[in-house]
């Protein structure tokens, strides 16, 4: 099946005219191959493998450089990311901002991490913030916020939140909310269900309000991730049983509802899989376990299934019409 | 083979594709388009990826409970004969439901079916390797051959394309190392296997294993150049001989994987420009960083560092140069930005987690952040 043979077909159903169709052909046939992604993606890795390069050079021959001129280049760097960033922005607007520079997203990228290097080799170096650690990442937490809302940019967006959870103690990162927190001792497992619940909530709060709307996204992302595996880890572990179990089942059943005005299909999964742990681990640790062992291979067999209908017909279920 | 989906949706599916690239270059109207959609109708079942990911793994949750469940009516489940009964009636119940839903819920690579078909063909698999323990490696790789393949021709599956790949590799290789000429050999056998691959999978024009025949050309375009890669070629006999040394002995024919190692990327990168092949053009473009290295691994002295600034310099004045050099189109080729950047959400949370570091640590590294190419994503 070529452009050609596709061509004909639309013309014999009378969609389009001969004419139309051999302009398109000739269209097709001249148009340019836009290798546009793959130069960008060239320039992006020089950048990567030029700064990560130039990073351990410094670091070899930092007794010939002396500190005062390293900090001075990388807060050159900083302040020159950040004026590039604001000489060329656009004015502040709720909605999402589109700028045709796109080169600007990457230097405030650029300008947030070297800021975050300055500060850490500060710290190292001159022990600038003491043993304030609090200060020190709330600092950059603070201007990430900013530069997000003011430049409209959803890397700083979760650097930001990122940074706020780490002044709590917490990582955040979808992939390593498990692996990288140390919930054993649960005195986080309450700090980390608040984040979540109150980042959910501003992403909602700014999808409501529209203000940022396409922010919601990774507040709803990355704080429903975390208050949902510290709820389900609250639950396993510690009492109150029922407080955890509320508070996760609410958060499911809001992302599943939330698919309704469904910007994301993400959210039904997640309301969907922590939900199903949620409720398998409530009904199993209810029965004991021998009633358990007997009722486990029927029980995975036919909730299973029933999940997968779930999802087969969920446009039904939340009454989705499209 | 007859082919499980509906042939003509597939082929309408595709049509409407291509109707919505044209809309977005304003070549059709916004009513042309519908009309399009309405005479070229489809009705296959195909949530988003999150959907398609939930529905994956509550299948085979469901069919791995499901082999349980039968093991229940089931005597000695413990002996070979017993499993594999097991296994081989499982099997039926799954093809049985795949063939079923794709019939009753028009699925079309929607999860359920993906983890149906991949329960039927291991559960397939599994009596062979119970019943005939220790027959050679290339016997396994023939019989998985003739479950796969008929598999993937009926319902154009891609990992069923990607496991004939391997297994057709596997099998190559254990006959080939048989012999000590076929040793010697194995390098050419690779790329003439490669190429045969490649020239078989382009013959196929049906629109229905559009995307297997992609990834059978991409990965025999990987393979061809890694049998003729100079650095491959050395390291692997070095460690196929047995050697326990340092610095891999020089190989026969050295000249020739010279000649392969710089002409294979070249060859690539300007056939993809040419035929606006975008596989070759971009396979074309990692083989030649690769051949960088394998040239800098055996023949420049530079420390780990100096490498990467110097490779990182020289790839931002390439790219930079280009960028400039084709703000107007030139010999076909031009810097027009006609994919979306779909997976902006994505790219915010690989930037929380490469760079969102704290501060409390000394943080030397400024990494820009990686940013890949932008594929076309689905609707979340």
């Amino acid at each position: 099946m070529t452009t050609h043979s596709i061509l004909n077909s639309l013309i014999n159903k009378g969609i389009i005219s001969k004419k139309q169709a051999d302009s398109m052909a000739t269209f097709e046939s001249e148009r340019a191959f836009s290798i546009h992604w793959e130069l960008r993606s060239i320039l992006y890795f020089g950048i990567l493998l030029f700064s990560s390069g130039a990073g351990i050079l410094i670091y070899e021959n930092i007794d010939t450089i002396g500190h005062q001129a390293i900090i001075a280049v990388i807060a050159g760097v900083t302040i020159g990311c950040f004026y590039y960033t604001y000489k060329n922005s656009l004015p502040y607007s709720h909605e999402q901002v589109e700028n045709p520079n796109k080169l600007i997203d990457y230097v405030l990228l650029l300008g947030c991490s070297t800021f975050l290097g300055l500060e850490g080799y500060l710290q190292y170096q001159y022990n600038l913030f003491g043993t304030r650690y609090g200060l020190a990442v709330l600092i950059p937490t603070i201007l990430f916020f900013l530069c997000a809302y003011r430049f409209d940019h959803r890397g700083a967006l979760s650097m930001a939140i990122t940074g706020l959870a780490s002044w709590l103690g917490l990582t955040i990162a979808p992939l390593s909310v498990i692996s990288d927190n140390d919930f054993s001792d649960g005195k986080l497992i309450i700090p980390a269900i608040a984040l979540g619940s109150i980042l959910t909530a501003v992403g909602w709060i700014s999808e409501e309000q529209k203000v940022k709307k396409h922010f919601a996204f990774t507040y709803m992302l990355m704080g429903g991730n975390l208050a949902c595996i510290a709820a389900q880890i609250g639950l396993i572990s510690h009492a109150p049983k029922i407080l955890y179990f509320l508070v996760g089942i609410g958060l499911c059943y809001f992302f599943i509802w939330r698919a309704r005005h469904a910007q994301s299909l993400l959210f039904l999964l997640m309301g969907t899989v922590y939900g199903y742990c949620i409720l398998t681990y409530v009904i199993f640790t209810n029965l004991g376990p021998d009633a358990a062992f007997g009722l486990g291979i029927f029980y995975f067999l036919f909730s299973s299934v029933g999940v997968i209908y779930f999802l087969l017909n969920f446009k039904k279920f939340l009454g989705i019409k499209k | 083979m007859k082919k499980a989906y509906n042939e003509t949706w597939v082929e309408n599916l595709h049509i409407q594709h291509q109707a919505a690239e044209w809309k977005s270059k304003n070549l059709l109207t916004d009513e042309q388009e519908e009309e399009v959609i309405a005479q070229f109708e489809e009705k296959f079942y195909r949530p988003g990826i999150f959907v398609k990911i939930g529905l994956f793994i509550f299948a085979v949750v469901a069919c791995s409970f499901f082999v349980g469940f039968l093991s229940l009516f089931i005597y000695d489940t413990g002996s070979e004969i017993g499993f594999s009964t097991l296994s081989l009636l499982c099997c039926g119940c799954f093809v049985f439901f795949l063939e079923y839903l794709i019939k009753t819920k028009n699925l079309f690579h929607s999860g359920v079916d993906n983890a149906l078909l991949y329960s039927a063909v291991t559960a397939a698999i599994v009596p062979v390797f119970l019943l005939f323990e220790h027959a050679p490696l290339w016997i396994y790789c023939l019989v998985a051959l003739t479950i796969v393949i008929p598999a993937t021709l009926r319902y154009a599956d891609l990992l069923g394309a990607l496991a004939i790949f391997g297994l057709i590799f596997t099998l190559l290789a254990d006959l080939m190392m048989k012999f000590p000429l076929g040793k010697a050999l194995l390098p050419f056998g690779v790329m003439l296997i490669s190429a045969g691959i490649y020239l078989v999978a382009r013959k196929s024009t049906d629109i229905y294993y559009r995307e297997c025949r992609q990834i059978l050309e991409a990965l025999s375009l990987v393979t061809f150049y890694l049998g003729g890669n100079y650095l491959v070629v050395r390291e692997l006999n070095a460690i196929i001989s047995g050697l326990n040394v340092s610095i891999a002995p020089q190989i026969a024919f050295a000249p020739v994987f010279y000649f392969f190692t710089l002409a294979i990327p070249v060859a690539y990168i300007a056939a993809g420009l040419k035929k606006a092949n975008r596989i070759i053009f971009v396979i074309g473009l990692l083989a030649f960083a690769f051949s960088v290295y394998t040239y800098s691994h055996y023949f420049v002295a530079l420390t780990v560092s100096q490498g990467l600034a110097l490779a990182g310099t020289l790839m931002i004045l390439v790219s930079v140069l280009l960028i400039k050099y084709l703000h107007t189109p030139r010999y076909g080729i031009s810097d027009e930005q006609n994919r979306k950047n779909d997976l902006a959400d994505l790219q915010a949370l690989i930037t929380a987690r490469h760079l969102g570091a704290t501060p409390a640590e000394p943080g030397l590294e400024f990494g820009g952040g990686t940013f890949g190419g932008g594929g076309a994503g689905e609707v979340y």
